[in-house]
């Protein structure tokens, strides 16, 4: 464990938590001001989980302790992604478990507790949402899986902190087609992860829409507090995993305050500028109905499969 | 005698006297229970002793004519017998109190179980093919006489039974007419004879033992297509049984694979374990999808062993390919993968198996449709349940996460090994592996969440209580090794290379995974995850207003109380599933909507039914079952029922057979 | 080098993306990125054969299969009113999706054999060529609309046309002004018979024409 990893480990969550609700805010900024609207601020997600942490908490009757943890398990798991995935150095403060395999489990682990948790209010709301959440994460698996065996191919390992060094001294790789298909196909894999539009669409409340939503629907006061924390830290966490993965440039090599510095900074512009495309990209698109959503994860994952074929087509 | 061969003689002569006392004693169930759990708890022993290096071997001549019954127990058989042995344990106990139902009292049933153990911790033991093909047969009648234990229950034990009994002796046919065209080959049936063989069989009738073996043996592991017995066969018989069929009989398959193809016959050529590969992936996702469409729970476990034995096989047949294009480095790491996966497949899908017959002992359901709410009147089933489902979803920290893992690793470093064939095949398998995975999670969020959370959505469900202290015990077992399977793999890994090793390559390989491959610390990772859920506890105790929780209504749209009608149930959970893989699975859906007399436009009842059939079983069996109906049919008109003619028949071929004789001499 | 394989990326991607899309209009401007993309490989080759020759037939590839073609696939759109969408292919978009997976490895293994012949960065990329072709058929093979075929068909012209400069790395002003020519005729005698069909029946769905048997 070096002194770099320490550092990493220590910097990262603080930043991450502290910074993905202003991460969301950013986002419905953006897009209320493409939408002609004067938008609520970028600190309105911060305002709102103060608020939510105030309340009191509210159990509803007949749920049982999985329904109680899940917030728990859902921030512990992105917390834990949050401290040994590469985001501001290059070591990772636990080595053995910055593997992408492993971060991609734990980031599923969560949803899955979420799910637990919709299936065990047993109303039609919660299930709906758990069948759906549970239907795109068996699809999006694959295509995942495929596109880090694209990346990690050509470094020999699924270790992060290698795939990240890698790139770092061989920048050329960044244009290369299999970096350009995997990309895409990341991309439409984290808007799926993430629930954003088009796939689900992170601010409705109408039945044939909802996916994240319905699951979440019993939760108030600071459970809700911790699920929209987690939410906008996954969010924050895949759009870094993406930002690093493919444009790793800034990110600190060496323990010292000035790199560490700017990797902090590096970090917050790469992901706030991602955010930002991505929030400008919902305002032109319209959510997909759940059935055409399969078609869209084919799709990506045909495209983490040609990313493959490609490292060695063109090796 | 050393340890390993006083523990082989342990299992036999406990296994047969328990057997014996059930036959004679009047309060059986108590007896077969310990005797079964005793009987595993020393075939752990003697497996343990091989796989730490003690290796012995006997021959017993006047036992068997002809050939006489050889054992030996080497590191690879030693794996598969202490697994074996491990099932037995967490069965045993768990039968003692299990069986009180009246159909499993009976002597025969009782008879077979340890019977069963026996014959199931001697296969991996055989060290000539007639001892094998023996102990097989017996394997196969003792788990018959089991499946159809409670055929008082109605007639599907029974079609489950016939199934199973034509399945698995055309399975032992195939496996003889492979192994008998080796033996030809060879000076004797002795595996070292074989062995010595192996290497100068011409490709084409190496090719043709192989394919022939494997066709049995992997019928036995469930793998498509020959995997129609085992959906029918897991929920019928009882659960105990279901477990040692599903967690130790299917190992055998897969043991028989890695031992005629890569002990006995060398390692072969590379089509053939493109071929264990393709069978693999193809098993993998279909299994777990029939899986995932399946609402009765046990069948839903059936259909799951499928799937990890198509797993198991994926890595079996990457090691292959990559032993036949020389990486023996990268064939040991899939191979230990695939072996892993068989350890930790049969921890948890005895724990889940277990949990199920609790369910089933306490509601007698075995319907997600009807269960559900079982939470706060089974809480210790329920913890085993849902630890079971955690170990099957490839989710860290669960048992299954480890092994696919490292099988994934092994595909994706064979990429650059192995020519045009890797290059085409890993990428493929890695994508197969993850909709596995991705599937899998889905299957066992709704086994866990809907059979076991939320509201009973039947009365029974409502009733159900507790089972008795042994049963939970033996889920107990289960539950312990999985636990320290996921958190401390290191711990089996060694056991489970020397395995690998022992098989998979000639010569001194030794593994370094961490160097390799990357490294992996599910410990830590759990530590970790503990930490952080702690940590966050702890801040939001902190932050949050003191007061105490308070409990509302659900959410109810204002429309009153929420009933258990308005739940999702097992089949509305699957349905999103089901439109997705529509083409694959092709459903058979009936919707029927009844009208209100006065009106038409007044809807009194919806009723949803599907039905999802085995596309592949429908393809594949229905015209050979239909050809046997017709030849059958062409054979009444023989049969007319008079005595005189059928001892007519008889006279005639005799007549006809010396005519013909003396004609042609 | 790393422009080349950027440009059989482009190749790739905007033929899964044909394959993927219905609205007809936006597999047109797919089409013609195609034609880009095409125009920057053969471009890339002559940069580093430095020829005159080629460097003149990445522009003619660049005006027909960029400009012209386009040009003359949405006149032919424009013309066909409301029916802008492939509704109904007739295997299912995530089938075909999965489906060009599988024609990518084989055209892989097929392709093989040729870059064993003469390993070169250019030939590396030969399977790309061989996957285009592949996707085209299957688009010609599997969709409805006339218009949509005909796309198809060109797939498959670029990808002849790239894999012929991947392998030769020249095959010549002269054919390939031909075969421009020649596809240039076939476009146009297509797109004339669209019209036709579409005034006699009022539709471009290809499935109507087995009524012309009976």
């Amino acid at each position: 464990m070096s002194a770099l990893g320490v550092v990493g480990g220590v910097v990262q969550p603080v930043l991450i938590v502290a910074g993905s609700p202003l991460l969301v805010g950013l986002m419905r900024q953006v897009r209320a001001r493409l939408e002609g609207r004067a938008g609520a601020g970028v600190a309105q997600p911060w305002r709102d989980l103060r608020k939510l942490l105030r309340k009191e908490r509210i159990t509803p009757r007949g749920t049982s302790e999985v329904f109680r943890f899940a917030p728990l398990v859902l921030v512990a798991t992105t917390l834990v992604v949050a401290v040994v995935v590469p985001f501001v150095a290059t070591e990772s403060a636990v080595d053995p478990v910055a593997d992408l395999f492993a971060v991609v489990a734990l980031l599923a682990l969560g949803a899955v507790a979420l799910a637990l948790a919709g299936l065990d209010t047993g109303t039609a709301f919660g299930g709906m949402g758990a069948s759906r959440e549970m239907t795109i994460l068996a699809l999006v698996e694959p295509t995942l899986l495929v596109a880090i065996f694209a990346l990690s191919v050509r470094v020999g390992s699924t270790n992060l902190g290698a795939i990240v060094s890698s790139t770092l001294h061989d920048p050329a790789r960044v244009i290369s087609p299999v970096s350009l298909l995997a990309a895409v196909a990341l991309i439409v894999v984290i808007v799926a992860e993430t629930g954003r539009i088009p796939v689900d669409n992170p601010s409705t409340h109408l039945e044939l829409t909802m996916v994240h939503e319905a699951m979440v629907l019993e939760y108030a006061g600071p459970d809700l507090a911790l699920v929209e924390l987690a939410s906008a830290m996954r969010l924050s966490v895949f759009l870094g995993l993406l930002a690093n993965l493919f444009a790793p440039w800034g990110i600190a090599t060496e323990a010292t305050p000035l790199a560490v510095l700017i990797g902090v900074l590096a970090l917050v512009v790469k992901v706030g500028v991602l955010g930002g495309l991505l929030a400008a990209g919902e305002v032109f698109v319209a959510k997909l109905r759940l059935f055409r959503v399969p078609e869209l994860l084919a799709g990506s994952s045909l495209l983490a499969l040609l990313a493959v074929a490609a490292s060695f087509f063109l090796a | 005698m050393n340890l390993a061969a006083t523990g082989m003689a342990a299992v036999v002569a406990i296994g047969l006297v328990t057997a014996l006392l059930a036959a004679v004693v009047p309060a059986r169930s108590a007896v077969v229970g310990v005797g079964t759990a005793v009987t595993g708890a020393a075939a752990v022993v003697a497996g343990a002793a091989a796989l730490a290096g003690g290796s012995f071997s006997v021959v017993l001549p006047e036992v068997l004519p002809l050939s006489g019954v050889a054992l030996t127990l080497d590191p690879l058989g030693g794996l598969f017998v202490a697994v074996t042995g491990g099932v037995a344990v967490a069965a045993g106990i768990y039968a003692m109190s299990y069986v009180d139902s009246l159909d499993l009292r009976t002597r025969g049933v009782q008879v077979a179980l340890p019977l069963f153990v026996v014959a199931m911790a001697l296969v991996p033991a055989a060290a000539n093919v007639s001892t094998l093909l023996v102990c097989w047969e017996l394997m196969a009648l003792a788990s018959l006489v089991l499946v159809v234990a409670e055929h008082r229950r109605g007639p599907r034990v029974a079609s489950a039974g016939r199934w199973y009994a034509v399945m698995t002796h055309l399975g032992f046919v195939s496996v003889l007419i492979g192994l008998m065209v080796f033996v030809a080959h060879a000076p004797d049936d002795s595996f070292a004879a074989l062995r010595e063989a192996g290497g100068r069989l011409s490709p084409a009738v190496a090719g043709v033992v192989f394919v022939a073996t494997l066709a049995g043996f992997t019928s036995k592991a469930g793998i498509v297509p020959l995997h129609a017995w085992l959906p029918r066969a897991h929920p019928e018989a009882p659960s105990h049984v279901s477990a040692l069929m599903s967690a130790a009989m299917v190992n055998l398959g897969v043991y028989g694979v890695v031992r005629v193809g890569v002990d006995l016959l060398g390692g072969g050529t590379a089509w053939w374990w493109l071929l264990v590969l393709a069978l693999g992936a193809v098993s993998a996702v279909y299994g777990i999808l029939q899986a995932a469409m399946s609402s009765d729970l046990k069948r839903l476990l059936g259909q799951s062993t499928t799937e990890n034995m198509g797993l198991v096989l994926v890595g079996i047949g990457a090691a292959g390919l990559f032993a036949s294009s020389g990486e023996h480095t990268l064939a040991a790491l899939a191979l230990t993968a695939a072996l892993l996966h068989v350890v930790g497949h049969a921890a948890f899908k005895t724990l889940l198996f277990l949990a199920a017959g609790s369910v089933l002992h306490a509601t007698g359901s075995r319907d997600l449709d009807a269960l559900g709410g079982l939470r706060p009147v089974m809480p210790v089933t329920t913890a085993a349940f849902g630890l079971g489902a955690l170990a099957a979803s490839a989710l860290p920290p669960g048992t299954a996460f480890v092994s696919e893992w490292l099988l994934l690793q092994a595909l994706i470093h064979g990429l650059p090994a192995g020519g045009v064939a890797a290059a085409i095949a890993m990428p493929v398998a890695v994508a197969a592996v993850a909709l596995t995975a991705g599937l899998a999670v889905a299957t066992f969020v709704k086994a866990f969440g809907v059979g076991f959370l939320a509201k009973p959505r039947s009365g029974a469900a409502a009733d159900a209580h507790e089972s008795p202290f042994t049963m939970l015990a033996g889920m107990g077992v289960a539950a312990v090794v999985c636990v320290v399977l996921a958190l401390w793999p290191a711990g089996v890994l060694p056991a489970v290379q020397a395995a690998a090793g022992g098989a998979a390559v000639s010569g001194d390989v030794t593994l370094r995974l961490s160097q390799a491959t990357g490294a992996l610390s599910p410990l830590l990772l759990t530590l970790g995850l503990l930490a952080a859920v702690v940590v966050v506890a702890g801040v939001v105790r902190a932050a949050v207003a003191r007061r105490a929780r308070r409990e509302a209504r659900l959410w109810d749209c204002g429309g009153g109380p929420m009933s258990a009608r308005m739940e999702y149930t097992a089949t509305s959970f699957a349905e999103p599933l089901q439109r997705v893989f529509d083409d694959v699975v092709q459903p058979e859906l009936d919707v029927d909507v009844s009208h209100h007399q006065e009106s038409r436009y007044l809807v009194q009842a919806v009723e949803y039914r599907r039905k999802v059939p085995d596309r592949i079983e429908r393809r594949l069996y229905e015209p050979v079952l239909n050809a046997i109906t017709a030849w059958g049919g062409a054979g009444r008109r023989l049969a007319s029922g008079s005595v005189h003619r059928y001892l007519g028949y008889g006279f005639y071929v005799v007549c006809g057979a010396l005519i013909l004789l003396a004609v042609t001499r | 080098m790393q422009l080349l394989y950027l440009a059989c990326g482009a190749l790739l991607l905007t033929a899964v993306l044909v394959l993927w899309r219905r609205e007809l209009s936006v597999i047109i401007r797919v089409f013609a990125v195609q034609g880009a993309a095409l125009a920057v490989l053969v471009a890339v080759l002559a940069a580093q054969e430095n020829s005159v020759e080629l460097w003149a037939v990445a522009v003619g590839v660049l005006v027909l299969r960029a400009g012209v073609l386009p040009y003359l696939l949405r006149r032919a759109l424009a013309g066909a009113g409301e029916s802008r969408r492939e509704t109904r292919p007739l295997v299912n978009v995530s089938a075909s999706l999965l489906a060009a997976a599988a024609l990518t490895l084989l055209a892989y293994a097929v392709s093989q054999p040729l870059v064993a012949l003469a390993p070169s960065a250019a030939t590396q990329a030969i399977p790309v060529g061989v996957t285009v072709v592949l996707i085209g058929f299957f688009v010609l093979v599997t969709r409805r609309r006339a218009l949509s075929q005909l796309v198809g068909f060109l797939l498959m012209d670029n990808g002849i046309t790239a894999v012929g400069f991947l392998t030769t790395t020249g095959v010549g002003l002269v054919v390939e002004l031909g075969v421009s020519l020649d596809v240039l005729l076939a476009v146009l005698v297509l797109q004339v018979l669209t019209t036709r069909m579409r005034e006699t029946f009022g539709d471009t769905d290809l499935d109507e024409l087995r009524e012309l048997r009976d």
